[in-house]
């Protein structure tokens, strides 16, 4: 590389420039994924550098910086009109929301042509095909037989062959397409990417290495730059081909002691880019690699986020290397770097014969033959032509977007208005028989439903997952603390876990057994991969391999026995508590600064948050069971994608713990007490941990709990069996590989199995199909069939008169539950690009994240396994309040203001005693629900209603007191 | 047992066809169907094979020899279809029966819904039962037959996701390796017959038989012809370097072929030939210097890998260059032992390769979050500068692929786009050109 000799920022206009570079920097890292080391998987939207437009234009932006779909592909959206998904009046009532144009004056109209075109929808095929079309295939010999009979007779004087030939003499040439300046050097030089992306792929993969190779790259601690400049500096290397002169490159760097911004910008000046497109240049450099860029930004902004081993990481150095690599490639390939800037790309649209076609189908839609075409005058036929090309695919796509979303508020609303015009089907009066509180997540609605159909007099609610308790947490088998809250949230208490009184032996066993067993594991795998030891270790060893491949391939659920028997009979398990008392008010941990556990003030405020906005002031049942949950299984770098989101992507098995020993302390409740929260004497609080791919429901601390209690726990227990059951019988409707007859006891060994299975590629569909949130009581939608689809949010308008409790709650759920719908929406519309495709051939690298096969970049988003029965709607959220008061909370807020407002969630209001509901229609005005166009099926227990169907099932109301119900799930 | 044997070598070929023909005839079997007939018919194949095992290690009985016939015969040669369950071969049946099978069992929920679903299953039998022959084969003829088998069916199933680029670029790389690999095969098939009538395993040990004298130039060349073959299966010697690059598949097939029994199958062909070679020091000398070379490279390029699959890659290869080394020195016994060991480590390794984060999540928790630290040794013993260009060697994967592709390929390629001058018609671009868009099978579903 020719270097100038006063290497360094002073040569290019001093600190000026670097300080460009860094807001040039900022503004395209801005752009880049979000995603962490996938060890910690927090739902975020996709789009989140968008945000600040509207949806529907931000995905057209997103589309074009990103290369990105913005909506399904038009053959599934026209797949569903064919499913009756999207109906004609969706498509009106969208139509008539939008801005009508005339075209022809007196005839037609925008919505008209738009109309006429969605309803009977386009036939759009690959334009390569077109000729294939016209000469072999029937396009010139018949109309399109599709239409309505009206505009069949309309068409039936003229012939398709004169109607081509009209619209192909009568649409205009498009002007040559404009040349520009490319971007980057790829854009005209081919191969280029090919070239510069395995040399650094396999850098920025050792570098962000987490503790997968077996020798760590040397000097990586100096940082990604000098790292690569010291390595790629060594003598006696070959470049790889279409590289050479890379080592002299990375030298002069070296021997001239460039530091990473210096070298930025002697490649900027020697790509010839001038100081106006360093924005445009360097963020298309970014974004051809986005999944390795991004994790650079994001471990250079929060370092923290590396799960073990802290390498001090810059984007700036991963840009100077990836940059020295391109002037050496471009060098290599034109001869100079900067003659790529010489050459020009051609943006084309497109083309004559695809807008032809457009116009052909168009006019035949409207019934126009050739007769009508050619009547119009030049000025007018213009317009038509415009008014076509400017109804193009991407229009047509958004149009019956919108109509997709339109019926699937229908689908919501008006058979949950019905629902509650019908009568709430509340909880027999008196005491319950037991509360339970479960996360919001929408994969916890079922098993809600379950428990109330199985018995109706226990009461379930939805609070976030962490239940109010932000905590840095380590258990007795855990490596260290971890934060278990809402990722926004930094937690400001540690709780620990640990044996409790004279149980420290045992626990002091089991460490030392653990250490062991780790040591031999790890040993075992090291060994058997290098020279030496490998050769004795597959020689000796290597057979003995084979019992427990066999088994556990052939057998998930025996393996996974014979684990747990031999855990059982070797492992001691020690008694433990949970260290959560701070009696000392300024107690802190040495490191962090975090504080010992909670004074008692502090906890009965986390009880009172969580039990105040759910309604639960008093008359509690003698058992509140609050759980957390996460999810297990194998073949699945995604999984903690599958854990709870407000525990941040972890489980939220010690948060629910802790919950029910705060609330059970006796001096807790006696400040809630005093506070007006009263919890009876005889009310004890059981902890538990939900597993929602194996449907284990786990409580902890039973043997703390008064023997007066265990009746109540007993049959609570057998509800929860019974539930589970249920649960994955519903569940399992989902997945084909189980057949739709097993009985609920098969069921859920089969999503036991798929927990433990070595090759399941989709363990569980996670948050797949989400949909709506519900924030409100539970009895509003009690005895409505929601099918998973459905957050939860426990909330009592009535106790909240200032609505600071809406506030709050909003503030949490919004961005959570919208961050999961968008992810969800983006991984499917763009599964390659949003998402990251296939999982099948996913490889793990460095425990950051996967790539596909052994060079790619770190994939981000949602693997096609676990959204491919999502349908991609913004989630709807359904609050019970006020229509004005939860517009002031949410206006309050800027963050929530701009989700709504930008309308990248849908809203509504539901007012249950009045049965109305009003829907948000943005710019502050919402619409009441009008109309009874869909039924609400009534049947008498859930399997009843999804018996016998894989896919999305319509909102059901289940009658209560059918003397069948307890039974009716049993039936084949 | 005869007809059984000759049964179960068939089997995957006759699912092979059967599925094939289905699908001709626009028929799909359902997927339940096909991984349960699949496995059903593995474990056939396990059952005889290990009653023919037990036959001959426990109770010696003679190996079998099946002339099935000759392929086709002139005055001076024939071409034999002959069957040889010895030994050698048998201990492979069984372990690529049980392996295969383990696979499909294991796969027929991994591919679950995938388009390709049907198109695996087909390639995963049409591997089974080229790995099958190479291993049961009488002759280096039928054993070829074998190795293409499995060596098509491993470069279609690199290629599996034939939507994206990268697989289907490294598919045709690997292609290239196998074939330039196989000139070396079909060579000492030619030879064999011109110098020595053709070569049969079951004669190769007979000393009586041996129509060579020790050390003649033409036993060394034909066994050099077959080392480089061999090479060219197991990514040893020149070949070396191809395997992380067959890491674009789905997982099992990895499995099977890069941790199992594709790669493996090279040393199988030294074992059957290994009287041939230990009659030529040249020989043998050259591949204990091949196998070396490959295993210290291998291991180099192992402990620098920072991913899951290519560091299985570089560890598999390490071994096969021991393997190798093995064989040239003349221990068979070991390397069987040490091949049979090294195919199912390798196995459950590549099966639980996506399940990396989960198992050192657990491991990490379990150590106490100290997890003891691996190449200390090598920063402590190996100087600096030393260190830092030996790494700057990992990094570029030995420059072995770099050196060869300015030596051979481009230059291969310059005079190919020269010929193609010649042939305009043959220079033309196809027309149209693959777009990211739906998986081709997805329409049919």
């Amino acid at each position: 590389m020719v270097m100038s000799d006063h290497g360094g920022a002073e040569a290019h206009g001093g600190g000026g420039d670097v300080a460009r570079l860094r807001q040039v920097l900022a503004h395209a890292a801005h752009l880049l994924p979000i995603q962490g080391p996938i060890g910690v998987f927090v739902h975020h939207n996709t789009l989140h550098a968008f945000q600040h437009i509207p949806f529907e234009q931000a995905v057209l932006e997103a589309g074009r910086t990103f290369r990105s779909e913005p909506f399904l592909p038009e053959a599934a959206y026209r797949a569903a009109q064919a499913q009756g998904r999207i109906l004609d009046v969706d498509i009106d009532v969208v139509l008539a929301r939008e801005p009508d144009a005339d075209i022809l004056p007196g005839r037609l109209t925008r919505r008209q042509l738009l109309g006429a075109w969605l309803k009977a929808g386009s036939r759009t095929v690959p334009p390569e095909s077109i000729p294939w079309h016209l000469e072999e295939g029937d396009w010139l010999e018949r109309f399109r037989n599709d239409l309505p009979e009206a505009t069949r007779r309309a068409l039936a004087d003229g012939s398709p062959r004169a109607l081509w030939e009209c619209c192909l003499a009568r649409v205009p040439r498009a002007g040559a397409p404009e040349a520009v300046v490319p971007r980057r050097p790829a854009d005209v030089v081919e191969g280029m990417d090919e070239r510069v992306h395995p040399t650094l792929i396999r850098l920025a993969g050792a570098f962000l290495d987490q503790g997968v190779a077996y020798w760590p790259m040397p000097l990586r601690c100096d940082g990604f730059f000098k790292a690569c400049v010291q390595l790629l500096s060594r003598g006696a290397s070959v470049a790889p081909q279409g590289l050479e002169g890379l080592r002299d490159a990375f030298e002069q760097l070296g021997s001239a002691r460039v530091d990473a911004e210096s070298a930025v910008l002697q490649c900027l000046a020697e790509l010839g880019v001038p100081p106006g497109d360093w924005e445009d240049f360097v963020t298309a450099e970014l974004l051809a690699l986005p999944g390795w860029s991004g994790m650079m930004a994001l471990l250079e902004a929060k370092p923290g986020l590396a799960p073990h081993i802290i390498v001090p990481t810059r984007l700036v150095d991963f840009l100077a290397v990836r940059l020295v690599l391109v002037v050496t490639a471009t060098r290599r390939e034109l001869g100079g770097a900067s003659l790529w800037r010489a050459r020009r790309v051609t943006q084309a649209g497109p083309g004559h014969l695809e807008r032809v076609a457009a116009a052909f189908d168009a006019a035949q839609v409207l019934g126009m033959g050739a007769a009508a075409l050619a009547a119009l005058d030049d000025t007018r036929m213009g317009r038509w032509v415009d008014a076509v090309d400017a109804a193009g695919s991407m229009e047509r796509r958004r149009i019956l977007h919108l109509a997709y979303e339109r019926r699937h508020e229908r689908l919501i609303l008006v058979p949950l208005r019905q629902h509650l015009a019908a009568g709430r089907l509340g909880r027999p009066p008196g005491r319950p028989m037991a509360q339970m509180v479960f996360c919001i997540d929408d994969r916890e609605e079922s098993i809600r439903r379950a428990i109330e159909e199985i018995e109706p007099s226990v009461e379930t609610h939805g609070a976030a997952g962490f239940f109010g308790c932000a905590i840095d947490y380590a258990g007795i088998d855990d490596a260290g603390p971890v934060a278990l809250c809402p990722v926004v949230v930094t937690p400001q208490h540690a709780v620990r876990e640990g044996p409790a009184e004279g149980h420290a032996d045992t626990h002091e066993k089991r460490l030392a057994l653990r250490r062991l067993w780790s040591r031999l594991v790890r040993s075992g795998n090291v060994s058997s991969q290098t020279l030496v030891r490998g050769l004795f270790s597959t020689i000796v060893l290597g057979f003995f391999s084979l019992f427990p491949l066999v088994l556990r391939v052939l057998s998930p659920l025996g393996y996974a026995r014979l684990v747990r028997w031999l855990n059982a009979r070797f492992l001691p398990e020690p008694r433990t508590e949970l260290r959560f008392m701070r009696h000392d008010e300024s107690a802190r941990e040495a490191t962090r600064g975090l504080f010992m556990g909670f004074s008692v003030s502090e906890m009965a405020d986390r009880v009172g948050n969580v039990l105040g906005p759910m309604g639960m002031k008093s008359g509690h049942a003698r058992l509140v069971v609050v759980l957390g949950h996460g999810s297990t299984s194998l073949n699945n770098p995604h999984e903690s994608a599958y854990d709870c989101g407000a525990c941040g992507g972890r489980q939220g098995g010690p948060n629910a713990r802790l919950f029910a020993t705060l609330a059970n302390h006796p001096e807790v409740r006696a400040e809630l007490r005093s506070r007006g929260l009263v919890i009876p004497d005889d009310t004890w609080f059981l902890g538990g941990y939900h597993d929602t791919c194996s449907d284990d429901i786990d409580l902890f601390d039973l043997d703390r709990m008064p023997a007066t209690h265990e009746p109540d726990l007993t049959a609570l227990r057998a509800v929860l069996d019974e539930a589970r059951r249920r649960n994955a019988h519903e569940r399992i409707r989902r997945f084909e590989v189980a057949s739709p007859s097993l009985a609920p006891e098969e069921a859920l060994r089969h999503v036991m199995q798929r927990s433990e299975h070595l090759g399941e590629p989709r363990p569980e569909y996670g948050h797949s199909t989400n949909a709506v949130a519900f924030v409100g009581r539970r009895d509003t939608t009690r005895g409505l069939f929601l099918d998973r689809r459905a957050f939860l949010i426990s909330y009592d308008h009535a106790s909240d008169p200032t609505s600071r409790f809406l506030g709050n709650i909003l503030g949490a759920v919004i961005p959570v539950c919208g961050g999961i719908s968008l992810e969800y929406y983006f991984s499917t519309v763009d599964n390659e690009v949003l998402g990251c495709g296939t999982k099948l051939p996913h490889n793990v690298t460095g425990l950051v994240g996967v790539m596909n096969g052994m060079q790619g970049d770190l994939r981000t988003g949602l693997t096609w396994q676990m959204v491919e029965i999502h349908e991609p709607v913004r989630i709807l959220f359904v609050v019970e309040n006020a229509p004005e008061v939860v517009l002031a909370v949410i206006h309050a807020n800027a963050e929530l203001k701009e989700w709504l407002e930008n309308r990248w969630i849908r809203l509504a209001c539901v007012d249950a005693a009045k049965a109305s509901i009003s829907v948000y229609r943005g710019a502050g005005v919402f619409e009441p629900l009008e109309g009874d166009d869909v039924p609400l099926p009534r049947v008498r227990c859930s399997a009843d209603h999804y018996r016998g169907h894989r896919s999305h099932l319509p909102l059901a109301r289940i009658e209560p007191g059918a003397a069948t119900t307890a039974a009716c799930c049993n039936r084949h | 047992m005869k007809p059984l044997l000759v049964l179960a070598l068939a089997l995957p070929g006759l699912l092979f066809l059967a599925s094939g023909l289905a699908w001709l005839a626009g028929l799909k079997a359902p997927e339940p169907l096909v991984s349960r007939v699949t496995k059903a018919a593995y474990l056939l194949c396990f059952l005889v094979f290990s009653a023919e095992a037990a036959r001959l290690l426990f109770f010696h009985d003679p190996s079998l020899d099946l002339r099935l016939g000759d392929w086709f015969a002139t005055a001076h040669a024939h071409f034999g279809v002959e069957l040889l369950f010895d030994r050698l071969s048998v201990p492979l049946l069984w372990l690529a029966s049980l392996l295969v099978g383990v696979v499909a069992a294991f796969s027929g929920r991994y591919m679950h819904r995938d388009p390709g679903f049907h198109r695996y299953f087909n390639l995963l039998n049409l591997f089974g039962f080229g790995a099958f022959l190479v291993a049961a084969a009488g002759s280096v003829e039928l054993l070829m037959a074998g190795w293409e088998l499995v060596g098509i069916t491993s470069v279609l199933l690199i290629g599996f996701f034939q939507e994206r680029p990268e697989p289907v670029g490294n598919a045709l790389r690997v292609y290239g390796y196998y074939r330039v690999a196989d000139i070396f095969l079909v060579a000492s098939v030619m030879l064999g017959h011109l110098w020595f009538g053709g070569i049969e395993f079951a004669h190769l040990h007979l000393p009586e038989n041996a129509p060579w004298p020790e050390g003649s130039w033409k036993v060394t060349t034909t066994a050099l012809l077959l080392i480089m073959a061999a090479c060219g299966k197991s990514s040893v010697g020149p070949f070396f370097g191809w395997l992380p690059r067959a890491m674009e598949g789905p997982t099992p097939s990895s499995a099977i072929f890069y941790g199992a029994v594709s790669v493996h199958l090279g040393a199988f062909l030294l074992l059957r030939a290994e009287p041939l070679i230990r009659a030529s020091g040249v020989a043998a000398g050259t591949l204990v210097a091949l196998g070396a070379a490959s295993a210290l490279l291998g291991t180099l390029l192992h402990r620098s890998a920072n991913d899951a699959k290519t560091m299985l890659a570089h560890a598999t290869q390490t071994q096969l260059g021991l393997i190798f080394v093995e064989i040239g020195m003349g221990w068979t016994g070991v390397a069987a032992f040490h091949i049979t060991g090294h195919a199912i480590v390798r196995t459950a390794q590549f099966l639980r390769a996506p399940s990396l984060l989960h198992e050192h999540h657990h491991v990490h928790a379990a150590a106490g979050g100290k997890l003891a630290p691996t190449g200390e040794h090598l920063e402590a013993l190996v100087p600096r500068p030393l260190q830092l260009w030996l790494y700057r060697v990992a990094l570029g994967a030995g420059f072995y692929e770099a050196i060869l592709s300015r030596a051979l390929v481009t230059p291969l390629k310059r005079l190919a786009e020269g010929l193609a001058l010649l042939e305009p018609a043959a220079a033309d671009q196809p027309a149209g050109t693959p777009g990211h868009g739906p998986r081709p099978e997805e329409s049919q579903r």
